[in-house]
């Protein structure tokens, strides 16, 4: 029968076509400098991947192409795969990906240095938070939590609210769940250093704390929207992102590093 | 009079306004490239995964009415009834990943070909099925009298059968194409810079969702319109061999 054998005719021209999109060589990186020219993989929305889109349209990476993922773990799987040559993401989850993930090394030579702080639309709001970040820096709070989920020390504890405390009202965090150790998925609820030192503030403003998870790139419009209070997402303050939101005082320093296979 | 002073600076504020915005978001640093860059990479695909998704699905349409009609290629209708139910049954987004990331594991493969693979396949069950309603509906004594005047099987099929069959699964043809152009919106899921991504990432630059939605509502909308035109046109011609 003839129609068998165009089937067939079209089954090899589907696997030929894909063998011959096949190949293609992964450049070996040793520095940031090695960037140039390369395949780049990031998280759309982070900073990593601004930095990295302003660095090539102002022709400092050569050819070197941007894409941009729905999560740091799939840019970490694209370059696990050779699909890509290096991601730039922030140090802290990086080191989670990296330790998950044989073959993979994070350069010494971070890409940026950035502060983290929490974004909001409400001029009010942000001065009580702050407020509340500079007491959770006095009593210690805050180097207990960067203590146990930055330095992994064993002695360090989570954060948990007092006993007994009675909420009037809630605020509505907006975050992006797949970003540890600042907010990720463990046990089916949301934990992370982030959302601690959220309820730890919502706690001291007698606030009950929900968490919304969304994609990283809706955060912002989601507060400026709205539909959150806040936006806790290890979130870079840029003058962009200043232009639309509010920014707290930073809470910790992020490190944008270059995740390469070894 | 100070009613219309305040109605005059309310406009002109609001026309502001929506200058800055639109300076912000589309001239500011050349943003509306990533729109164009965008479309170019959605056309590409949706047209791509057409072609191939009209070829797979004119195939498996063939394999499907030929088994139903002459019972044989028995195997065949078999592989092409598993793959209608597998890739009617996912979701086109989870294809599109199955097909990055575990068929193409470790391969560097260009993203715009890996998308139309996946929408091709994802496309290829539907028409199949579209084509399968259109040969099915020619009324059998149409094949009758084609094998009673001495054609054959495929030449009834080819000569006969298709071209009403063609010209009446158009519209339904029409209407899967335009399904296939929004459907490319997801294409962003595997890194790929669509029309889609395009309007997200001038949004996480400019942090205004505004204007970047619905110039991409707009475009789509643009697109599909023109789509719409050129399948009507198509019935029109077809149609002249109609009895009015």
């Amino acid at each position: 029968m003839k129609l068998t054998k165009i089937v067939a005719g079209a089954a090899a021209l589907v696997l030929a076509l894909s063998l011959a999109s096949c190949g293609g060589t992964s450049k070996k990186i040793e520095s940031a400098d090695d960037l140039v020219d390369a395949a780049i993989g990031a998280q759309g929305g982070t900073t990593g991947a601004i930095y990295i889109d302003d660095d090539i349209q102002d022709g400092l990476l050569g050819e070197a192409t941007l894409q941009e993922f729905k999560s740091g773990m799939e840019a970490v799987t694209a370059l696990k795969q050779g699909k890509i040559d290096a991601v730039v993401i922030d140090n802290e989850p990086a080191k989670v990906f990296v330790e998950q993930n044989d073959g993979l090394k994070i350069l010494e030579t971070p890409y940026i240095v950035e502060d983290y702080a929490i974004a909001k639309d409400n001029t009010e709001l942000k001065d009580q938070f702050n407020q509340a970040i500079a007491e959770l820096k006095e009593d210690g709070t805050l180097d207990q939590l960067l203590d146990y989920y930055i330095n992994k020390n064993e002695e360090a504890q989570p954060y948990t609210s007092p006993e007994g405390i009675e909420y009037d009202g809630k605020l509505i965090m907006a975050t992006n769940a797949q970003f540890p150790p600042y907010e990720y998925y463990e046990n089916e609820t949301i934990v992370g250093l982030d959302v601690d030192i959220a309820r730890a503030i919502c706690d001291k403003l007698g606030k009950e704390l929900e968490i919304s998870d969304m994609e990283f790139d809706s955060i912002i419009t989601a507060i400026q929207t709205g539909k959150a209070d806040f936006g806790a997402a290890g979130m870079t303050v840029t003058k962009d992102r200043l232009e639309n939101v509010d920014f707290t005082d930073s809470y910790t320093t992020g490190v944008q590093v270059i995740i390469v296979k070894e | 009079m100070d009613f219309f002073q305040i109605i005059g600076d309310y406009i002109t504020k609001a026309a502001q306004g929506f200058a800055d915005s639109f300076y912000q978001n589309f001239i500011e640093d050349n943003r509306w490239k990533y729109l164009t860059s965008g479309l170019v990479n959605t056309l590409l695909i949706t047209a791509g995964a057409l072609v191939l998704g009209v070829v797979l699905g004119f195939l498996i349409a063939l394999i499907r009415t030929t088994h139903d009609k002459t019972g044989k290629l028995g195997f065949l209708n078999w592989l092409a009834k598993l793959y209608l139910t597998v890739i009617r049954g996912t979701p086109v987004v989870v294809q599109l990943m199955i097909v990055y990331f575990v068929i193409f594991a470790s391969v560097r493969i260009n993203q715009v070909v890996v998308a139309i693979i996946a929408f091709g396949i994802n496309s290829g069950a539907y028409v199949a099925e579209i084509f399968r309603s259109g040969i099915m509906s020619i009324d059998p004594g149409q094949m009758e009298a084609g094998r009673s005047l001495g054609l054959n099987y495929r030449q009834t099929m080819w000569k006969i059968i298709m071209p009403q069959a063609v010209k009446n699964v158009l519209p339904a043809l029409g209407n899967e194409m335009i399904t296939l152009l929004k459907e490319t919106s997801v294409a962003g899921y595997i890194a790929i810079r669509d029309l889609t991504k395009g309007g997200d990432i001038i949004r996480n630059r400019t942090y205004s969702p505004f204007l970047p939605l619905l110039a991409v509502a707009a475009i789509y909308l643009v697109i599909v319109l023109i789509l719409q035109a050129l399948v009507g046109r198509m019935e029109r011609r077809l149609a002249k061999s109609d009895r009015n």
